[in-house]
């Protein structure tokens, strides 16, 4: 009996694990009820996943981002409302608040109708763009499927995408086909380095309002791999926001569907495991970043005793180590991190600017994480130093690490004694002659006797 | 099943047989590209007929002024149509960047597009290799959309003017950097430094030997001592105690540790010395310095 309920405390703990690393309540804005029956899979896969689902209607008045002035909910799921806007409780202004106090969104869209102007709005906020007309949809003649679109052309059909560069991780890759009907694109500001695209158009796809006969060349803003179907912010506190171009993508019908692309076969979408993905990394359950301890201490050989660790002070020129434990959150656990591909984790020792940049080299990991270090010479500046890690990547949560130590100079029994110099002997030399020359003129003085002959010369 | 096997080979027939039937494939025909210098007439520079099957062997040269000029008529199947995608589309493989200029079609599939390097992007116009140009026609139904290489585009730029450069910030790593120390100091060679040694220790004797030239003896050594002993040996004890103790102030005493003795040494020098220079006095009295 009481293992059985030891067995039960462990499960109820392991559930309680198996949850996003920022907190379980999720709140999905969707406009009526009907429209939640056509996702079932999708809240029973979150539900599954540990979430607790609130479903409100952008309309209803009790709809609140915030209670008392904290986050009512951790994450937030927005369907695209087929009214004007989101209401009043869902204006630009309090989804970037929600934003900024740490919340993480999901922001889905359609290409089936026009966009809202205040979800364009807020998209601005963010230098994501819409096309001009806010109702384009992306339409590619050689990867759609020819089974639900064989005239309209308006269901994409996608590879999972690889990492967006060498040194980047990919947290939504993998195998099988994604099927994206009626995908609203994107485009991304190129200034913001918060801004990431997760799925991007193939480069023959192009967009166009589906209410127009045939488009102009004026009318084509952007072609090919600038539009983006699935695009990626995250903010500077790692909150994070995706806006998913294809809401249908997400319904139960594409879930479970085959698609067969142009000369290709019959495949079942891969939509189910993509939007797990992608929920997973919006809501904190992968990518997630934490730094355990972090020591530094003089270079020595062997065990370093407890006093000796992260001294306040150093001085120029000490050989000094630097460790610090890195873990990553996959899904339900902490698991040790590892660098992606080409990167690298950095030290900075700076004063105003860095005077060392070090790439920090795994050394050991234990089951949840990973110590990096490395090992360096202090500058030879005195002053106010600060061993910073400053790793900001592409779907990584922020790591930054300030930890401020005083370098002084050699304190004046540190330097090598002067007959320890060879340049310094002659200096030596002289210094004693000279206490020579004068113990002898002592003596001379004291004891000298006149020359007999000099002596009647002076008289 | 033996139905199904039977009536494989015939779909299979069947469908070969039918792209030539229904589904008509997207492509074009009288295609030319043409590369025109800047103020030169419509006609001269560069002109090629291009062929929706093979690209062009020799890449296009495309220069700083010039305008590229690419004229098709666009077809479903052979006859001449509107289609409702018609881009020219520039790639670079490795970059893999890509950008499309949509020809303007008239209803008849007659399609132009033009192109100066100003409306490329930035980031081609620093490229080292030929980019990839290519056509795709693509309409909506079934008909097969088309997209080939027909030809690369070698972007020239003039030498004389700097490629514009874009550097947007992203995040990743940066470059490592490392502390550059200053110069540890140095001593001249051991030798120089010892011969150096040798001239100021050869200063002594030489002083000494002057002195000697001058006449200066320790004659009256014994009458000083056999008068006043005491005072003479402990006067010059404490002189040279006192540079015994700068000596050991020197290697390893500090200042509290010499002051003491260096008091008690000054006082034992105050009292032997007046009584030692007493006795010089007395000498000097006696005439005899």
């Amino acid at each position: 009996m009481r293992w059985c309920l030891a067995l039960l405390i462990c499960a109820l703990v392991a559930a309680v694990n198996a949850l996003s690393s920022s907190g379980s309540r999720l709140l999905v804005v969707l406009d009526d009820t009907t429209e939640k029956s056509s996702y079932s899979t999708l809240w029973s896969d979150l539900e599954g996943r540990g979430y607790d689902l609130s479903f409100e209607s952008p309309k209803s008045d009790q709809l609140s981002l915030f209670a008392h002035g904290e986050r009512a909910y951790d994450h937030l799921l927005i369907l695209p409302p087929k009214s004007k806007g989101l209401g009043p409780a869902l204006t630009p202004k309090h989804i970037l608040d929600f934003l900024n106090k740490d919340g993480n969104i999901v922001l889905a869209l359609s290409g089936k109708s026009s966009t809202s102007s205040a979800i364009s709005s807020l998209l601005l906020e963010l230098d994501v763009h819409l096309s001009n007309d806010r109702s384009a949809v992306v339409i590619d003649h050689f990867n759609y499927d020819t089974l639900s679109a064989a005239e309209k052309h308006d269901v994409l059909l996608l590879q999972r995408p690889n990492a967006l560069r060498t040194d980047v991780k990919a947290f939504f890759d993998g195998e099988g086909v994604l099927a994206l009907p009626r995908v609203a694109p994107q485009t991304l500001g190129s200034d913001s380095q918060l801004l990431a695209p997760i799925l991007k158009a193939p480069t023959t796809a192009y967009a166009y309002n589906p209410k127009e006969e045939m488009p102009s060349p004026d009318d084509i803003e952007s072609t090919g791999s600038q539009l983006n179907v699935v695009s990626a912010i995250q903010a500077r506190n790692s909150a994070r926001f995706t806006v998913l171009g294809s809401v249908e993508a997400l319904e139960d019908k594409w879930f479970s569907a085959s698609v067969k692309a142009p000369n290709g076969k019959k495949v079942p979408t891969v939509n189910r495991e993509f939007a797990k993905q992608l929920t997973g990394w919006t809501f904190k359950e992968t990518g997630v970043l934490k730094v355990g301890k972090i020591e530094h201490h003089l270079a020595t050989d062997g065990e370093v005793a407890a006093e000796d660790l992260n001294p306040k002070i150093y001085r120029i020129k000490n050989e000094t180590v630097f460790n610090i434990e890195v873990s990553e959150y996959v899904y339900d656990k902490w698991v040790p991190f590892e660098v992606p591909g080409d990167d690298k984790l950095q030290l900075e020792f700076t004063m105003l600017s860095p005077f060392h940049r070090l790439a920090l080299q795994p050394t050991s990991r234990t089951e949840t994480s990973a110590v990096y270090s490395t090992q360096f010479v202090t500058p030879d500046q005195h002053g106010i130093f600060s061993f910073r890690v400053n790793y900001k990547r592409p779907f990584l949560t922020n790591i930054e690490e300030k930890h401020e130590v005083t370098v002084r100079h050699f304190a004046h029994d540190e330097y090598p004694r002067s007959w320890a110099i060879s340049g310094g002997w002659v200096w030596i030399a002289g210094l004693w002659s000279v206490i020579g020359g004068f113990l002898a003129f002592v003596v001379v003085w004291l004891y000298s006797a006149p020359t007999a002959d000099k002596a009647k010369k002076t008289q | 099943m033996h139905l199904w096997q039977a009536t494989l080979p015939f779909c299979l027939l069947a469908s070969a047989a039918l792209p030539v039937a229904a589904a008509s494939a997207w492509g074009f025909t009288d295609a030319t590209v043409a590369v025109q210098p800047k103020g030169a007439g419509v006609n001269s520079g560069f002109k090629e007929s291009l062929s929706s099957s093979k690209p062009l062997s020799q890449p296009v040269s495309f220069a700083g002024a010039d305008t590229l000029r690419v004229i098709l008529t666009t077809q479903e199947g052979s006859s001449a149509k509107r289609p409702h995608q018609a881009f020219l589309l520039l790639k670079d493989s490795q970059t893999g960047l890509d950008i499309s200029y949509p020809f303007t079609v008239k209803e008849n599939g007659k399609s132009r597009v033009e192109l100066t390097q100003k409306e490329l992007p930035i980031q081609f116009l620093s490229l080292s290799e030929p980019i990839d140009a290519r056509v795709v026609i693509g309409s909506f139904g079934s008909s097969e959309a088309y997209d080939s290489s027909v030809f690369s585009l070698s972007i020239d730029r003039d030498p004389d003017h700097p490629v514009p450069t874009i550097e947007a910030a992203r995040y990743g790593k940066l470059p490592e950097i490392h502390h550059i120390f200053k110069d540890a100091a140095t001593s001249p060679p051991v030798i120089i430094t010892l011969a150096f040694v040798a001239l100021v220790g050869a200063s002594l004797p030489i002083l000494a030997g002057l002195w000697l030239l001058l006449g200066a003896n320790v004659n009256h050594i014994s009458s000083a001592f056999k008068s006043a002993p005491l005072p003479h040996a402990i006067f010059l004890g404490s002189l040279f105690a006192f540079e015994g103790i700068f000596f050991l102030y020197y290697t390893s005493w500090n200042l509290f540790q010499i002051l003491p003795v260096a008091a008690a040494a000054g006082a034992v020098a105050f009292v032997s010395g007046s009584r030692a220079l007493g006795e010089v006095q007395g000498r000097r009295l006696a005439g005899l310095r």
